[in-house]
């Protein structure tokens, strides 16, 4: 109570320090927010490519396509537990190139035996999977559901056929049979369908007239390998030099080249992120520094009273670093808030045009902007309240 | 209750090559319930004495012993809280804290006892006692003078202290308030049979107290009880 009657009586002061933390924490919270989001979609392919080994062609080959016999060939070697086809499409083909944050929305044509050995598993708000042997089957991510507007039992024709499409365009109608459950990263993003309509959709994709001399059935855009659950990233790695090794035409990526590549792609966030906080600690530390200096020198009197009816060196610096912590809080919820308030205005009112959201806001986030908030309080109010601590009672009590 | 004992007290401080002898060799004892007034000139010493009996001050050289405790070997921290419970305070300036409330400002120094949450019905008995009930909530610039100053006699007796000093307590209201304070003085003396040092120029308040020491150039010039003259 007494902490806040002493912010109170100086108004305009307490006010221009907290506004300097304000401003400083609303900028943590919403680069945070924007890093947040960022790892978010990172982590999931951290998670994704930590768990499997990624199969393509040899550098150097025009065509981005492998045949399928190199599934055998790549399941004879040692420590590869399974290994899947897999295809992948734009699924707004045409679409004007912008700067984004986030992944493009895309067809996935996966084997949904895949799922059980993913590190990154899917799970349906509404709905299931594709299966297998099935025609015309679609499971759409979050995001992309959301765009649409797609709920299961609706139609989606695939790929999105766009403004200026040629006459010879071609696209089908799927079916959704399942929205996938938000993963804050790709899969949003992705529109699932079995192998047997990837295979279909790459023939689409081909020229005319390589269409009749390639039999999709027996090629692959690239392979995922996974090994016994559990296959640690080292483990992982050596599988894919293995593959390199032992099986000619294909090209394995060490898991963790991705990761570390997912990584350094995260770092620019934060760095950010960190940035802010920086401009947060200079511009409120500084503020309430000063604040707690002039504190001091205003009560001068009220120090040298309180340490002659017994007041410890101790107890008046934890009087004015509480203080000065509270006032770090304070200025730390107010910015924290507004700088939620931020986020969830621009997710909920002005979406982006892929439905993709550009700010996370986290518990971790949420400690990181309030707790720093206090802590820049304490550290800037260590020194002024050392320096009250330390006041000699005897000069402080006839102060003018 | 208090005894105090001071055995050879020296007060020097430094200014600049000169060195200010404050307080020489000064040894007296004051009694338990004793009220005492030290009168002097200005920069006699009546203020470095009040400052040393009070622990804010560490002397030059010689020992204070307070209630058998000698005080001069003592550590900040242990004098702050012989301080907090041993001795009240009473500021000419009353010292009240603005922001605080009459109960509020008496309460102030249970923060720095071990049982002063317990305190607040003594606080509240005090301020009734100083004749403040009708003013607990006020804060102090809705005071008189007189007023404020009973509050501060009041904050100096809430940890139940045995000795109070006083610094000037009568130097900034008129003289019937004057003399309503010394009279609530000597009922807490005489009631609580708290030991009370009172700085002080007034002759008519000093010659109210059962003692007077007179200082001059930080030496004790006289030190006399109620009728009676003894000699230094």
């Amino acid at each position: 109570m007494e902490i806040l009657r002493n912010i109170w009586r100086r108004k305009l002061r307490s006010t221009l320090t907290i506004s300097g933390i304000v401003i400083g924490i609303f900028a943590l919270t919403t680069f945070g927010a924007f890093a947040e989001n960022f790892n978010a979609l990172i982590d999931g392919g951290v998670k994704y490519f930590g768990g499997s080994v990624q199969v393509g062609p040899p550098d150097g080959q025009a065509a981005g396509l492998l045949p399928m016999s190199k599934i055998d060939e790549i399941k004879r070697v040692e420590g590869v537990e399974a290994a899947f086809a897999g295809y992948s499409f734009n699924a707004k083909p045409g679409g004007t190139v912008v700067v984004s944050f986030g992944v493009p929305d895309t067809i996935a044509a996966a084997d949904p035996e895949e799922n059980n050995y993913s590190a990154l598993k899917l799970t349906f708000s509404s709905g299931r999977n594709v299966t297998a042997n099935s025609r015309g089957e679609v499971a759409l991510g979050s995001t992309i559901a959301k765009e649409f507007k797609k709920n299961v039992g609706d139609t989606i024709d695939l790929p999105v056929r766009p403004a200026d499409a040629k006459p010879d365009f071609v696209n089908h109608p799927f079916s959704v049979v399942g929205i996938v459950n938000e993963t804050k990263t790709a899969p949003d993003s992705f529109a699932y369908i079995n192998i047997a309509d990837g295979q279909m959709l790459l023939e689409d994709s081909l020229p005319a007239q390589l269409r009749e001399s390639i039999d999709v059935t027996t090629i692959t855009e690239g392979i995922s390998v996974y090994g016994k659950p559990g296959t640690s990233l080292a483990a992982l790695d050596k599988i894919a030099d293995r593959i390199n090794d032992q099986v000619p035409g294909v090209k394995a990526t060490r898991p963790s080249d991705l990761v570390n590549a997912f990584k350094a792609g995260g770092q620019i966030f934060t760095g950010a992120a960190v940035a802010a906080a920086l401009i947060a600690l200079i511009v409120g530390g500084l503020s309430i520094i000063n604040t707690m200096f002039m504190a001091v020198s205003d009560r001068v009197r009220e120090i040298g009273l309180k340490k002659a009816v017994g007041a410890t060196t101790s107890n008046i610096m934890r009087e004015f670093l509480i203080e000065a912590t509270f006032m770090g809080l304070l200025g730390g919820l107010i910015g924290y808030g507004l700088g939620v308030l931020l986020v969830v205005v621009r997710n909920v009112f002005f979406p982006a045009a892929d439905g993709s959201t550009l700010f996370l806001i986290t518990p971790t986030l949420t400690a990181i902007a309030i707790g720093f908030a206090a802590v820049l309080g304490a550290l800037a109010g260590i020194f002024p309240a050392w320096r009250a601590a330390r006041l000699d009672p005897v000069i402080a009590l006839r102060n003018d | 209750m208090a005894g105090v004992r001071l055995a050879g007290l020296t007060k020097h401080y430094r200014r600049g090559s000169e060195t200010i002898r404050a307080l020489e060799d000064v040894s007296l004892d004051i009694d338990p319930g004793e009220f005492v007034a030290v009168v002097g000139r200005s920069g006699s010493g009546k203020t470095t004495m009040l400052d040393l009996l009070g622990l804010l001050l560490k002397p030059t050289a010689g020992s204070l012993v307070i209630d058998d405790v000698e005080t001069t070997r003592l550590s900040d921290r242990d004098l702050a809280h012989l301080r907090a419970r041993k001795v009240g305070f009473v500021f000419q300036e009353y010292n009240l804290l603005s922001g605080l409330n009459v109960l509020e400002n008496v309460m102030l120094p249970l923060r720095y006892v071990k049982d002063g949450k317990n305190g607040r019905a003594r606080a509240v008995e005090l301020i009734d006692r100083v004749g403040l009930t009708d003013r607990i909530k006020h804060r102090p610039t809705e005071l008189s003078g007189g007023q404020m100053q009973r509050t501060a006699i009041a904050r100096s007796m809430v940890n139940q202290p045995s000795l109070i000093l006083l610094d000037e307590p009568t130097g900034a209201v008129d003289t019937e308030t004057a003399q309503q304070l010394v009279d609530l003085l000597k009922r807490l003396n005489t009631e609580d049979k708290v030991t009370i040092v009172l700085v002080t120029h007034d002759t008519d308040v000093a010659g109210q107290a059962k003692r007077q020491i007179r200082l001059k150039d930080g030496r004790v010039l006289s030190d006399e009880r109620v009728g009676e003259a003894v000699p230094v």
